[in-house]
């Protein structure tokens, strides 16, 4: 036991040798030594030397407070040569800080001076990195963890190999350059001006929060992005966004590397708020950021020399559409096909689609995008040029081109956009569903389409022969029960109750008894039952789709049901013709415009 | 007395002013004899909480691994390394990330502080684990020691509490994503379980309130209360007879008292055992050596071996700091801390169940067990054959908790889908 007590007493003898000799022999010091003795030799007068004589090894550090919060930066421990001119020549960290006409340093006489002073700016504030730190791994953000790893020459040991070459160079630096310099056409940030303008070009402001530039909230808030990630992390999930989370559902837009560095720069740039915006300035941007500058300026005046079709199919290609939709062989698998939008959906459609795409399908989460009318104009006109139906040989074939894409391969409504239409597609397997429907109303929601939702009128496509043949087709492949025979069913073809203020009001005490636990209080599908709920419960504030629906059809489907659904038959739980009538009235009441 | 009579010169009171106040602070001369030894440890205020003799089966190392003592030292360690850290820490959201900052590259010795620590802490989780199970394998919470038990199961408690209060004072990514975590977890107990919440983090979020709270919790409730618990559990030690051993007829071994000249050989019997057994004066029971000073090389051993295994890992490890907050990004995925990962397990099975109902029912069956067995027989032998019933249980629940610790910590990737770690 002795032996082992004297080795275990070794030990924390030599830890504790080990933990003073860090202590006090740092590499700062011996930085610091050497440029002292450097700079004394060099001492031109005596009160130089004398200054230099005085002063010894110690913690430097700058002490910023002007600038929002203060920030500590003693980055010049090590680099304490940066302000001595005599030191252009040497090796880091005991070389002067480059003097350039470009950062606005002027020469005064043969001498340079600093436009932006160490003493009142720090080192951080344009360089990022830790200023805290005293080690270089750390102080310099070589630390995995540190998101704001020093710009321009050093990057990540561990960043991804495949952006690794990508990452270098000085273009980083406009990021800081831009917490003060915000005047969009200022001259030193080209990289960021370029961001900003693909921001708009390339329509990630359709999906991304900035505050001051963009409201919409489908993707992140991307007003602090640049203090949160590193420039890998960005460049990743713009040249692949499933790269760093599974289930993002961002396009990608195959953008060249060029144009990915200046939107990264941009979005370094990007801190929420910056040096020289007050909150007061914010505040104005966010009340400006409606009436928001044309973004696509001067297409508008091409549109009227050019032919608008033209016009329209470079738009449409410019502006990333494909990213999410498909047109011919480019498919963004997000949305639906627009290769023959055109030909089935009306130009009126089309027009107020584009202006806001939820007035017409009301759970749509295509952007709102905030282009020239002339620009939409021109993009219909492209759309509706394109009247081509495509030839198909049979019903199989023309339900893989029209179909497939959002009813799935197999039909059971998991096609690839799926995930993305609100209401979902159709599950054409159910066999409890497909055999309590007329035939007539299948082919009445192929014919004209469902209105309110992403269904489009196939009429224009296929004629009344080539729909009773992909019904057929769909029966017989998909759904594996004979049809039976439908009940008949007595049902009022209007409403027996008249409308009116009282019935509305019944109306209203009976649903909010029975129907919020799924459709929910606002009536908008999303009761606390609904996710559990496949087919999700049914919109009842969808203007298009309930103005649409006869009142027999509601008032079947509340009484008897909708099979293969969770919508139970209200009769068997007491609810007579009239109570569901007064239903019906209120559900009316909410949607307003019905001729 | 002759000499208190005799005055003094104001020279000799100086020149013998040194050897007076040692003598005034340490009454006893280093013992040389048996006397000396007992009087030693039976006068020291920090010696006494001991017993003037010790039976062998005590200073075992194999017997007790010297687990109880790891987790006092290490205790001890955090106590004082934690104090130096307070002087640095700010409980502010605003100003602690970048405390650790500083502690990391610029305070003397703030790197290693803080790995001691975090270290330290780790290591207490597990020590105090460890001592738990060589409590039940040895039987050594069998009659009269029933209560230590429970409150050594109640330190077992506030160790981890402790530790996860401290767990969220650094104000990283790691800190506060595995309280948020961990905060979940008590949410799920019925009833009160958002209460329980929203007590714990002053919040419906981890915020600032949460970090004043923990911190609080952490520096001052939390080691006031092990201290108390603590000092019970020694005090009971002493109270119950020393440390469980087989019971065996212990030879009594006369020691006849010289009345002249010199020492009385042999102890004083009422200095050696408070309670019991009852011995009379002069007669001592076999087997027994005198703390001073084989207890005592006993507990320094440990001591220097704990000190030197976590400078050793101190310097050699760094204590993790990750990216500051950011309340928008979750990592993928979100662990608690890794003694609560088990649990974290357990609930991605069943929220209720797994964070709620088996715990407090593992917590209940710990508490009750002194009173649920109460066979006698098999204290103090390890793993003993009159015991078979209950060390398989034990061992069961131990090896359990362990494999889901493992799985948790180890085999589970984003969105806590299984993964290899390999």
């Amino acid at each position: 036991m002795r032996l082992a007590l004297a080795v275990a007493s070794i030990i924390v003898f030599v830890v504790h040798v080990v933990v003073f000799y860090d202590q006090f022999f740092h590499r700062w010091e011996r930085h610091q030594t050497a440029y002292f003795e450097q700079a004394r030799t060099q001492a031109t007068n005596d009160a130089e030397a004398e200054e230099l004589a005085r002063r010894g090894p110690q913690i430097e550090q700058i002490i910023v407070t002007q600038f929002g919060e203060s920030q500590v930066d003693r980055c010049v421990t090590c680099h304490i040569a940066v302000d001595d001119p005599r030191f252009t020549e040497h090796f880091h960290p005991l070389k002067t800080h480059p003097y350039s006409e470009s950062l606005g340093d002027l020469q005064v006489e043969g001498r340079w001076e600093r436009r932006h002073k160490f003493s009142d700016f720090g080192c951080t504030i344009c360089h990022d990195g830790q200023g805290r730190g005293l080690e270089e791994h750390y102080s310099h953000g070589d630390d995995h963890y540190w998101p704001m790893p020093l710009l321009g020459y050093v990057v990540h040991e561990n960043w991804n190999e495949n952006y690794k070459d990508k990452l270098l160079g000085t273009d980083y630096m406009q990021v800081k350059c831009a917490q003060c310099h915000t005047d969009e056409g200022f001259a030193g940030t080209p990289h960021v001006s370029r961001g900003r303008e693909l921001f708009f070009k390339k329509s990630c402001y359709g999906c991304h929060r900035i505050e001051g530039l963009s409201e919409s909230t489908l993707g992140p808030d991307l007003t602090e992005i640049g203090k949160e990630f590193s420039l890998e992390y960005l460049w990743e999930s713009i040249d692949e966004p499933r790269a760093n989370l599974a289930t993002s559902f961002m396009p990608k837009f195959n953008m060249t590397d060029d144009e990915v560095k200046s939107l990264v720069i941009f979005l370094k740039s990007r801190r929420g708020k910056n040096y020289t915006e007050t909150q007061l300035d914010l505040y104005r941007a966010r009340l400006e950021v409606g009436d928001e500058q044309d973004v696509a300026e001067g297409d508008a005046a091409l549109a009227e020399a050019e032919d608008p079709v033209a016009v329209g199919e470079r738009l449409i290609s410019e502006r990333a559409c494909t990213a999410c939709h498909k047109l011919d062989s480019v498919d963004g698998k997000v949305a639906p096909d627009l290769s023959f939008e055109g030909l089935v959906r009306s130009n009126d459609w089309l027009m107020q689609h584009f202006i806001n795409p939820r007035t017409v399908v009301s759970d749509s989460i295509m952007p709102t995008f905030r282009w020239d009318h002339s620009d939409f104009e021109a993009m219909t006109a492209y759309l509706e040029s394109r009247t081509e139906a495509p030839q198909v040989a049979d019903a199989a074939a023309s339900y893989r081109e029209f179909c497939a894409r959002c009813h799935g391969e197999q039909g059971a409504g998991d096609g690839p956009i799926m995930l993305y239409l609100d209401p979902a597609p159709r599950d054409l397997t159910k066999a409890s569903f497909m055999n309590s429907k007329p035939m007539e109303r299948f082919k009445e929601s192929i014919r004209y389409g469902v209105a309110g939702t992403s269904m489009p009128p196939w009429e224009k496509v296929l004629d009344e022969q080539q729909i009773d043949d992909l019904l057929e087709y769909v029966f017989a492949t998909f759904v594996d029960q004979p049809r039976r025979e439908l009940r008949e069913r007595s049902i009022p073809e209007n409403n027996p109750v008249a409308m009116g203020p009282e019935s509305v009001a019944r109306g209203e005490s009976t649903y909010l008894l029975r129907c919020t636990g799924c459709h929910g209080l606002k009536a908008d599908g999303k009761g606390p039952n609904s996710p559990d709920i496949v087919p999700r419960p049914r919109n009842l504030r969808n203007s298009h789709f309930i103005n649409s629906v006869s009142d027999r059809r509601l008032l079947e489907s509340i009484l008897y049901g909708v099979q293969g659904t969770a919508m139970p038959p209200w009769i068997d739980y007491g609810l007579s013709q009239n109570d569901v009538g007064d239903l019906l009235n209120y559900i009316r009441s909410l949607n307003k415009g019905r001729e | 007395m002759k000499e208190a009579t005799q005055p003094k010169t104001i020279w000799g009171t100086i020149a013998e002013l040194p050897n007076n106040v040692w003598k005034s602070i340490f009454r006893n001369p280093l013992p040389s004899s048996e006397r000396g030894r007992s009087a030693t440890m039976f006068t020291n205020f920090f010696l006494h909480l001991h017993p003037v003799r010790v039976h062998r089966h005590t200073l075992k190392a194999t017997y007790t691994l010297g687990l109880g003592l790891i987790s006092l030292f290490l205790f001890l360690l955090l106590a004082l390394s934690g104090i130096l850290l307070l002087f640095y820490y700010v409980p502010s959201t605003a100003q602690a990330y970048d405390r650790m900052l500083d502690l990391r590259g610029t305070v003397a010795f703030g790197t290693v502080l803080r790995n001691m620590h975090r270290w330290s802490a780790h290591g207490m989780v597990a020590v105090v684990f460890l001592h738990m199970c060589r409590v039940f394998f040895t039987g050594a919470y069998k009659k009269p020691r029933e209560f230590n038990w429970v409150v050594g199961v109640i330190l077992l408690l506030l160790t981890l509490f402790g530790s996860f209060t401290g767990y969220l004072l650094p104000w990283d990514q790691l800190a506060f994503w595995a309280i948020t975590v961990g905060a979940e977890i008590a949410a799920y107990a019925p009833i009160l379980g958002s209460e329980v919440q929203f007590l714990l983090l002053g919040d419906y979020s981890v915020g600032q309130e949460a970090l004043l709270r923990f911190y609080v919790l952490h520096v001052v409730v939390l080691p006031l209360l092990i201290t108390l618990f603590v000092a019970i559990h020694f005090w009971r030690i002493r109270k119950d007879g020393g440390l469980a051993r087989p019971e065996q007829p212990d030879t009594v071994v006369e020691t006849p008292m010289t009345l002249t000249g010199g020492e009385p050989r042999g102890a004083f019997g009422l200095m050696g055992f408070v309670r019991k057994p009852f011995t009379k004066v002069g007669n001592v029971p076999g087997n027994t050596v005198y703390s001073w000073p084989d207890l005592l090389t006993a507990e320094i051993f440990v001591l220097v071996l704990t000190i030197a295994a976590i400078l050793v890992i101190s310097i050699s490890f760094d204590a993790p700091l990750e990216e500051p907050v950011n309340v928008m990004h979750p990592p993928n995925p979100a662990k608690a801390p890794w003694y609560f990962l088990g649990l974290q397990e357990m609930v991605s099975y069943s929220a209720f169940w797994g964070g709620v109902g088996i715990p407090t029912l593992e917590v209940l069956l710990l508490l009750m067990i002194p009173y649920l067995d109460r066979r006698p027989g098999g204290e103090g032998i390890w793993f003993s054959k009159q015991r078979l019933l209950a060390n398989t249980l034990f061992m069961t629940f131990v090896v359990i908790n362990i494999i889901l610790i493992i799985i948790g910590t180890f085999f589970r990737g984003p969105n806590w889908a299984l993964v290899s770690p390999f």
